[in-house]
């Protein structure tokens, strides 16, 4: 019954894919003709984000900093004479789910992916839109393994692992750590974070006495923290989620840890601080790309999203934002939304202008500064700038 | 090492909490009550619903305060797991096991996206906590509030104990175990005594959640569900259906994980402590306590 019910599936997206492979030529093909019966059409942006499971918070912030980039750009008349369209799907942080989603979205003739938050539900999708002959900005999701895969079509807008790890490593050296403890979660985001810092750390001579991978669903850690302890630490870098790792920090600050305890951008939360207690705080650290309110021009912009959607903009919306902007002056610059022009177009941006300052692509399509910095938890329990990590 | 075996016996009281409403079912009508997991998360999120509720709370003392949402919270658990087995499984008692099994799954389901749907799916952070200065054992370092929570935790079980072997209802629960039809011939109330055993071991669950969201600091939908298949497994270590059977299991489960964790690393903790525990059935597939007679509880 699967198994029949499996390759009706894959027919299925053959067919579909082939239609939409008809349908984006012919498209791209009428743009570049200039002027036939398909430019009255909307180009279709389409999106994968967690609208459901534990990251679904993430899924809203990312669908309305898109939509803020669209509506933006269609107000100022569009790309290349046509308005945008966004079309969100779920990807649940589930490779399954995000399968399907991408799908569905090729299905309804998207020329463009801006979406994809968690790595591992994200890197499935990567076949799928390539295809399509679909270029991908990538909004948040920035394992190393979506590089690794060496499609020409994929673009991150966030920071990789590695990336995120230099950051780690610098901020390891500047605060003089002299035993480091690692702590990840085991899926696919937390792990690569965890041996790109492990591997860079000890390049740049630190000492790496002990990793460790917890279970996230868990909620008891005192043996690892037990463990943590004995070896000697006062560097803890943990680079899962908050929902393991505010209780990790509240354990180890219980037993009586008074280091640092650096986390990956995917625990900076404000629930972060809420989780762990008050008075368990201290020494909180945390590695992340720059939000809004870090930034020179960044006030209005988040004033912008605030007036549109009636909260302040969590994260991942300027992620988004940026994506749709990049992919926008992409399809824009090749005149066309054929995958291979937009690629070229996408790697020949040179310093191009979005609200968290000027972007450019390596060739592996990775950002050429990723702009990490340090964070730390403020009064309120939200995070606030640290440590710029200038110079 | 005394820092591994606190570690360890401080988990494996909750684990033992939980198992006891496993055993105690499984004991007297032979179902495996996969909601039992989700009945603990509901007695946190009741908890969690008090403290919203009367935010003036939390700033009072911390331990009367926890032992009175304790105690609301066991009532309510208590009541939701009757109403549970009132529903869900007395329709089906005379229906084949498989269909009450999956009953019991549908019923997790439904209690876990239920509170899902209406708190939503990140974790929250609990109102009240329970945090304590260190207090020095031999080597190791224990905290006040595992104290206190372990100290609860022993007196619930001694209590549960007391009451299933010494009084009138407790001897009705054993002698339905041993022979439903003949219990009722002696005119024992079976359908009573049966929504009496699910109250409590509902209540124990709840109060389980409660501490955990009280010590632990975040409690989510999905809480239930790991604890709720690490009591099963403590269960059936300790000898499903025998009530001291599940506070040894627990504690034994807790303590191979602590171990695990420091001799193998966190990563392979699981596959070590379930390791054991496939070497140990291979051997004893009762369990420690468990019999091969019919006899139960």
């Amino acid at each position: 019954m699967e198994k029949r019910f499996g390759s009706f599936k894959r027919v299925g997206t053959i067919v579909v894919a082939a239609a939409c492979m008809a349908l984006t030529a012919g498209c791209s093909g009428g743009v570049a003709g200039g002027g036939n019966s398909d430019t009255g059409g909307a180009l279709k942006f389409g999106m994968l984000a967690p609208f459901s499971g534990s990251e679904s918070a993430f899924g809203e912030y990312m669908k309305n900093g898109a939509t803020l980039a669209v509506d933006e750009i269609n107000a100022a008349g569009g790309v290349n004479g046509q308005q945008i369209e966004l079309i969100a799907e779920d990807e649940a942080c589930d490779a399954t789910t995000a399968v399907a989603g991408a799908n569905k979205l090729v299905s309804q003739g998207v020329v463009a992916s801006v979406g994809g938050y968690c790595s591992g539900a994200t890197l499935p999708t990567l076949p799928i839109f390539l295809q399509a002959k679909i270029p991908m900005v990538i909004a948040a999701a920035n394992s190393d393994d979506l590089v690794a895969a060496k499609q020409p079509n994929v673009f991150l807008v966030n920071g990789t692992g590695t990336q995120q790890a230099q950051a780690a490593v610098k901020f390891a050296e500047k605060s003089a750590a002299k035993s480091i403890y690692v702590i990840d979660e085991g899926d696919a985001y937390s792990t690569n974070l965890s041996k790109a810092f492990i591997s860079q750390a000890k390049d740049a001579g630190l000492n790496v006495s002990g990793s460790t991978t917890v279970t996230p669903t868990d909620k008891d850690f005192s043996t690892d923290v037990d463990k943590m302890m004995k070896a000697g630490t006062d560097f803890v870098y943990y680079t899962g989620y908050y929902q393991a790792g505010s209780l990790v920090n509240h354990q180890a600050k219980a037993a009586g840890y008074k280091g640092i305890f650096l986390i990956g951008d995917g625990a900076v939360d404000a629930k972060f601080a809420e989780i762990t207690g008050k008075g368990f705080t201290d020494n909180v650290y945390g590695t992340f790309t720059m939000t809004p309110d870090m930034l020179q021009d960044g006030g209005a912009w988040s004033a912008a999203y605030k007036d549109k959607f009636g909260t302040d903009p969590g994260p991942y919306a300027l992620q988004s934002y940026n994506a749709v902007k990049v992919m926008a002056e992409g399809i824009k610059q090749a005149g066309s939304t054929d995958m291979d022009k937009v690629d070229a177009a996408l790697h020949n941006l040179k310093d191009f202008s979005t609200a968290s300052g000027s972007i450019s692509f390596t060739e592996q399509g990775t950002l050429s500064d990723a702009k990490f910095v340090i964070v730390t938890i403020g009064p309120d329990g939200k995070f606030v700038l640290s440590d710029r990590l200038e110079g | 090492m005394t820092q591994i075996i606190l570690n360890g016996l401080f988990v494996g009281s909750f684990y033992a909490l939980v198992a006891l409403g496993y055993s105690m079912v499984y004991g007297v009508i032979k179902l495996l009550n996969f909601a039992h997991g989700d009945i603990y998360m509901l007695g946190a999120f009741v908890g969690l619903v008090i403290l919203t509720a009367f935010p003036g709370l939390g700033a009072g003392a911390t331990i009367p305060v926890l032992m009175l949402v304790l105690l609301i919270s066991m009532l309510a658990s208590g009541f939701v797991g009757v109403g549970i087995e009132r529903v869900a499984y007395r329709p089906l008692r005379s229906a084949p096991r498989l269909a009450v099994l999956i009953t019991a799954v549908g019923m997790s389901f439904t209690l876990e996206y239920g509170i899902r749907q209406i708190f939503g799916p990140s974790p929250q952070a609990y109102p009240l906590r329970v945090t304590g200065d260190p207090l020095p054992v031999f080597d190791a370092q224990l905290s006040s509030a595992q104290l206190v929570l372990m100290v609860v935790a022993a007196l619930l079980m001694a209590g549960l104990g007391l009451y299933v072997d010494r009084t009138r209802e407790g001897r009705a629960m054993r002698a339905i175990a041993l022979d439903q039809r003949a219990s009722t011939l002696m005119g024992i109330d079976v359908n009573r005594t049966i929504s009496r055993v699910f109250f409590i071991g509902s209540a124990l669950a709840g109060a389980g959640g409660v501490m955990a969201g009280a010590f632990y600091g975040s409690v989510d939908f999905l809480m239930g569900f790991t604890i709720g298949l690490k009591a099963f497994t403590a269960a059936v270590i300790g000898g499903i259906g025998s009530l001291y059977g599940a506070m040894i299991g627990g504690l034994i489960l807790g303590l191979l994980e602590s171990f695990g964790t420091t001799w193998v690393g966190g990563e392979w903790r699981d596959v070590f402590s379930f390791a054991c525990l496939i070497l140990f059935l291979t051997f004893r597939p009762t369990g420690v306590l468990g019999t091969r007679v019919v006899e139960r509880m």
